[in-house]
């Protein structure tokens, strides 16, 4: 392994990798331990690497919840806006100074619950925007409600008996104009990088479902002992498919 | 300088154009939609029709913070809807003009008839505590050069300047003098420049303190002292002194209009920075016995007058979007007997 450079910044010991991305004072993240969203962030800082990303022209938006967190983890101009109003803002961003990358990331429920009535008209627009969703299927930070891409049957704090209602079929909403869209998991790791680094080059809206775990307000609720076994869950439960139009509920895959 | 006829919010869209407005972001709503329309075919304005009013407020918010200056117009149920951005723009400290033409509420209410119960709602619309810069005019002409001091005002203050029109004043037509007014230029540098972090989160420079009550309240703080620091140089009001009588009339927008019909019988103070309030009315009002404040409201200034004063104010209301000269003046009458 290559030895890994470092710089000394004030207390701070800067680790000069992709990380480079983060603003490392502030690490580590407030996550609790188990959760996804730091892998959602290093995936974000690879792809940006690949793709040579700086401060001078990149711009990160975030929704509310514990996925709105992250905009402020990276080192270049950031929002942190109201919850569900990433993608109306980051469209501001974008018709305004066009030169800007703009990267949202946020969650299932920021982005398709309380903020899904955007992300239709922002997909018919076609905005040259990027979307990252940590897709974690529940709200973490409030308690572990039902969110728009829980699982039917599933058990949340407000669905003992079991979630009666289907998830939102996003893939449907982007694939109805035409727009990119991707499903991934945090556990296929290479593959939710290319991704990511597919969507940033794509013009016009991409949108990247990563499904996440939340051991803490999920996964314990439903039966799992850590989140390690979520995460193999999704190593069992997901299979990529390259050479399709339309992903099963069970692939994962690029459509565009 | 040149002449022309102009409706009222037609002079907001021109006078924003001059005042350097770089993106508007709009939804279609009855009686500001001209806004819109007149902006549709300016090439120095980046334009955006949205699917609602919320995602109106966080566009501009967005285009404001990437270097645009930047406004959006409505009225009452898109106000409504834009309130918890309007804190957002207050908590990240972006300049923006927002402006409300009112109509009669609450809900649907009247929608092509004028009122002014938005008032409070500018003010203390949004949760928590913020303190907006508010600007009515009552013409034409005024609603031109105020546009130019609510974009200004924006600049200085890094805040949403609210400009009020009503459905009155916003389709009246009036010749206005054209004429070339200051505009304060943007320091606040663009996004992709640093590694600035934008919250609505309380914070310390650019770190989220969501734990910390000091923290907090030192920036409440900077955010109350900012705000009346930039209103002072927008001290815009006009009061008509009356020796022979003991009652100051009040009145703002569309109703101060009206109240010149009656200035032999009162004296009166038309605030047009309606937030924060002029302090000179304190001392205008000591000269008098009695202060009336006439709104198209159920009352709404009365209580921010009665307040700022210490003392009794009393109300005349005008309900409904009519405004009946006759009917008016019979409340001011029984007003004036009857305390």
């Amino acid at each position: 392994m290559d030895k890994i450079e470092t710089v000394q910044e004030g207390n701070v010991t800067k680790v000069l990798t992709h990380l480079n991305y983060l603003k490392q004072e502030r690490l580590p993240t407030q996550w609790c331990p188990g959760c996804g969203n730091g892998i959602v962030l290093k995936l974000v800082c690879q792809a940006m690497e690949k793709l040579d990303f700086s401060q001078k022209n990149t711009v990160m938006v975030s929704g509310i919840g514990c996925s709105g967190r992250s905009a402020g983890y990276f080192d270049l101009d950031s929002i942190h806006s109201v919850h569900g109003r990433a993608i109306p803002v980051a469209e501001g961003i974008k018709n305004a100074n066009p030169a800007l990358n703009v990267i949202i990331i946020s969650g299932d429920g920021d982005l398709l619950g309380i903020g899904g009535n955007h992300l239709l008209h922002a997909s018919r627009r076609n905005t040259n925007i990027s979307i990252v969703c940590i897709a974690n299927s529940i709200y973490g930070m409030t308690g572990g409600q039902t969110s728009p891409t829980t699982e039917q049957g599933s058990k949340t704090l407000t669905t003992p008996q079991g979630n009666a209602d289907t998830p939102i079929d996003v893939q449907a909403i982007l694939k109805a104009h035409n727009s990119y869209y991707a499903r991934t998991t945090v556990f296929h790791f290479n593959h939710a990088e290319k991704c990511i680094t597919e969507s940033l080059q794509h013009e016009g809206l991409s949108f990247v479902e990563i499904k996440t775990q939340c051991i803490t307000n999920d996964g314990r609720r439903r039966g799992f002992k850590n989140a390690y076994e979520m995460m193999m869950s999704y190593k069992e439960n997901y299979k990529i498919n390259s050479k399709t139009d339309t992903l099963e509920h069970n692939e994962i895959g690029i459509i565009k | 300088m040149t002449k022309i006829l102009l409706q009222g919010n037609q002079a907001i869209a021109r006078a924003a154009v001059k005042a350097g407005l770089g993106f508007y972001a709009g939804y279609p709503i009855t009686p500001a939609s001209e806004i819109l329309h007149e902006l549709v075919s300016e090439k120095s304005v980046k334009l955006m029709q949205m699917e609602d009013e919320i995602a109106s407020i966080n566009a501009i918010i967005g285009a404001s913070l990437a270097g645009a200056k930047s406004m959006t117009a409505t009225s009452g149920p898109g106000f409504s809807l834009m309130q918890e951005s309007i804190g957002l723009a207050h908590m990240m400290e972006v300049p923006l003009v927002v402006v409300n033409v009112q109509r009669v509420g609450p809900s649907t209410g009247m929608p092509t008839l004028p009122a002014q119960g938005d008032v409070l709602q500018c003010k203390y619309g949004s949760h928590g505590d913020y303190f907006p810069i508010v600007f009515y005019p009552n013409s034409v002409d005024e609603l031109y050069q105020y546009t130019f001091h609510a974009f200004n005002a924006a600049e200085e203050s890094r805040s949403p300047v609210i400009l009020l029109s009503d459905g009155y004043v916003g389709h009246l037509y009036e010749t206005i003098q054209i004429q070339d007014y200051r505009i304060s230029k943007r320091t606040l540098p663009p996004l992709g420049t640093s590694n600035r972090h934008f919250t609505g989160l309380t914070h310390e420079g650019s770190i989220p303190a969501t734990s910390d009550p000091e923290v907090h309240k030192k920036f409440i703080k900077h955010l109350e002292t900012k705000q009346k620091k930039v209103a002072k140089k927008y001290n815009g009001y006009e009061y008509r002194e009356n020796a022979s009588s003991d009652t100051l009339l009040i009145a703002y927008g569309a109703l101060s209009r009206v109240s010149y019909h009656f200035k032999d019988d009162f004296a009166i103070c038309r605030p047009i920075r309606i937030f924060p309030m002029i302090e000179d009315i304190k001392e205008i009002a000591g000269q008098y016995k009695r202060i009336i404040v006439m709104e198209m409201n159920a009352g709404q200034y009365v209580n921010e007058v009665e307040r700022l004063l210490h003392r009794k104010v009393h109300l005349v209301s005008v309900l409904g979007g009519k405004i009946d000269l006759q009917e008016i003046w019979t409340k001011l009458k029984r007003s004036r007997r009857e305390t």
